[in-house]
């Protein structure tokens, strides 16, 4: 179980995200919004990354940003570039990081690094250098490698940027096979309809929460409308 | 990440890494003791003996590593045709050759990961001061993994500079290369901290 | 403690980079490396300290066996040539650098410029005049005639990492941890 209580983050200077208050306990929540309405930082106080600077953020009763040692286990996030994400040279140590963090021996991590990239049946994929992957596959490993950690809920943070349709089919896909809980975060209304829950996030306010089919279509006539406006010329602050 | 191992497999391959930096060390200190070009000729013989037993494939490959000596050789060669001093000229041209061709057999023949192993060894003592062999493992990691990329980066940057100018990228690249390295370091330490940062919390069962 | 060991380990990958992007030539079609441009920047933009385990890093990756060098070059060879004290003394050059930026709160372009000299050029020259008296045979003056010649490209170095840092510290304020 998510609780945010009245989370409120600032950062240099700018209220990123306002008063947020929710419980969520769905199996698959997805949290629109626009670029810089706070998404992100709402995915970095969740995976207890920002320490919010009024009110709280838990899951199961736990302050992820300050009780690291049960966040390793409760929530893993997954970047919106792979390239942030991937610290290691081959995709065998990439995932194997993860589970050595959370205290396993060398043998046993590699057992599991084995057994996560059967799963997907890219075992041939062990000791490629992860540098030359294509982004999806970047993407594949990343997902993977959180999933190996086995964490209670995954924060996606627009994982499907900058991918192509066939890749964001296939990511998708694995996507929704996972069996932990999942909050995701998109401007793309697409990716998430079929989703359990749906939050709207815009200016740093929690604006609406609800179903995909009632709360989807508010918000792409808002997007269009927006779209044929010029606040491009906008400069923040 | 490509290492200066030969792929060309040799009986030098099989030595334990530790044995032959050891040997090199040694040899290479003899090296520079030696004063008198007939014993330096006769060490440099050696070397080259040692060198063509990994076969004419592999010592052709190790010729190629010495050109970066030409320059040097040259500049020796002047200067002692020049002050006459020939025997001195000839010890430190021959001491030169010697010493980096033994090296760089060492490098050739020995794995990266070999190599990693003997300096993880070398650097245990040193983790009761303090030194945290897990921070190193990782940095070297990180390194490695983001050489190819800002490289890239590097290559990207200079392509989209003649894209639009006729002269040739300069070194207004290296400022945004620099930002991007400095953006990689804040996320990776981010994505470090999520998984549990350098020094982990300890789970006990 | 992650944001310091990541910085150095990229800074590490920056110099790295320097030396291996194609066709890369630093200023008025000299073909000079830059990867001492990037030594100068790890001790202005990470400070003394960082700067200097960046360095170490990076020579320790190259005496690994891994041809990080301008060219490709690596491996102990290089730690055999005569140009062994112009890698070895790296981490010091961008230390010295680093402190005299930390210590020294005036115009970063400035102060960055002038640090980059001497370390970059004055402490790094010790340890390459000296690498070069032994491996070569040489006294020291007559080792030091020999790389008299690299000092007017090391100068434009030093001016550039000057100008490199400020815009950096123009653009992203945080960036320049020696000044944190």
């Amino acid at each position: 179980m998510l609780q945010l209580r009245n989370v409120s983050v600032k950062l240099g200077g700018v209220e990123a995200l306002r008063q947020i208050s929710l419980n969520a306990g769905e199996r698959r929540i997805g949290i629109v919004g626009r670029n810089g309405s706070g998404k992100t930082t709402l995915a970095r106080v969740i995976a207890g990354l920002q320490v919010p600077d009024a009110g709280s953020a838990e899951i199961d009763g736990r302050d992820m940003a300050r009780d690291r040692k049960a966040a390793l286990r409760s929530v893993g996030i997954l970047f919106q570039n792979p390239d942030h994400q991937i610290i290691f040279p081959t995709v065998e140590e990439e995932i194997a990081f993860g589970l050595i963090q959370l205290g396993r021996s060398r043998a046993e991590a590699a057992r599991e690094v084995q057994t996560i990239l059967a799963h997907f049946g890219k075992s041939h994929w062990a000791s490629a250098p992860t540098h030359g992957l294509s982004q999806g596959q970047k993407q594949l490993v990343c997902l993977m490698a959180v999933l190996a950690m086995r964490p209670a809920l995954i924060v996606l943070d627009e994982p499907y940027s900058g991918l192509d349709i066939p890749t964001r089919m296939q990511l998708m896909r694995y996507v929704d096979e996972v069996e932990a809980r999942i909050l995701h975060i998109t401007h793309d209304p697409e990716s998430v309809r079929h989703y359990d829950r749906v939050i709207w996030i815009d200016e740093g306010r929690l604006r609406a929460d609800g179903t995909p089919s009632e709360l989807l279509p508010q918000f792409e006539a808002q997007m269009r409308l927006w779209g044929g406006r010029d606040d491009l010329s906008d400069l923040a602050g | 990440m490509i290492s200066l191992t030969s792929p060309v497999e040799t009986w030098a391959h099989r030595v334990p890494a530790g044995v032959k930096l050891a040997a090199l060390s040694l040899a290479t200190v003899g090296l520079f003791a030696l004063q008198d070009p007939w014993h330096l000729a006769i060490a440099l013989a050696a070397v080259v003996a040692l060198v063509l037993s990994g076969g004419l494939a592999f010592a052709a490959e190790a010729a190629r590593s010495l050109r970066i000596l030409l320059p040097f050789l040259g500049l020796i060669a002047v200067w002692h045709l020049v002050t006459g001093q020939l025997a001195e000229g000839l010890a430190v041209a021959l001491r030169l050759l010697a010493a980096l061709s033994l090296a760089n057999f060492v490098t050739m023949t020995t794995r990266l990961t070999d190599m990693v192993a003997v300096a993880a060894w070398l650097l245990a003592p040193f983790r009761r001061f303090g030194l945290s062999t897990r921070a190193l493992e990782l940095s070297v990691a990180l390194a490695v993994r983001f050489t190819p990329s800002i490289a890239r980066k590097g290559g990207l940057l200079t392509e989209a500079w003649r894209a639009r100018s006729a002269r040739r990228a300069g070194w207004q690249v290296v400022m945004p290369l620099a930002a991007l390295a400095i953006d990689d370091a804040e996320h990776v330490a981010e994505a470090l901290r999520a998984r549990g940062g350098v020094e982990p919390p300890e789970f006990t069962g | 403690m992650e944001r310091n060991l990541t910085h150095i380990a990229l800074f590490a990958a920056l110099i790295a980079g320097l030396g291996l992007i194609p066709k890369f030539t630093l200023a008025f079609g000299v073909p000079i490396t830059a990867q001492t441009l990037g030594v100068m920047l790890a001790g202005t933009v990470l400070g003394a300290k960082r700067g200097a385990l960046a360095c170490l890093l990076f020579i320790a990756l190259v005496a690994l066996g891994l041809p990080l060098l301008a060219g490709g070059r690596g491996g102990l060879g290089v730690f055999a040539s005569p140009t062994v004290g112009f890698l070895v003394g790296w981490p010091f050059a961008a230390f010295v650098t680093g402190l005299i930026v930390e210590r020294w709160r005036g115009n970063l372009a400035l102060v960055s410029a002038i640090a980059s000299g001497v370390g970059g050029i004055l402490v790094l020259y010790v340890f390459g005049v000296l690498g070069m008296s032994v491996t070569l045979g040489k006294t020291l003056p007559e080792a030091a005639l020999l790389v008299t010649a690299f000092i007017p490209g090391d100068v434009i170095k030093a001016v550039l990492a000057g100008l490199i840092t400020s815009a950096l510290a123009r653009s992203r304020p945080a960036s320049v941890l020696s000044r944190g």
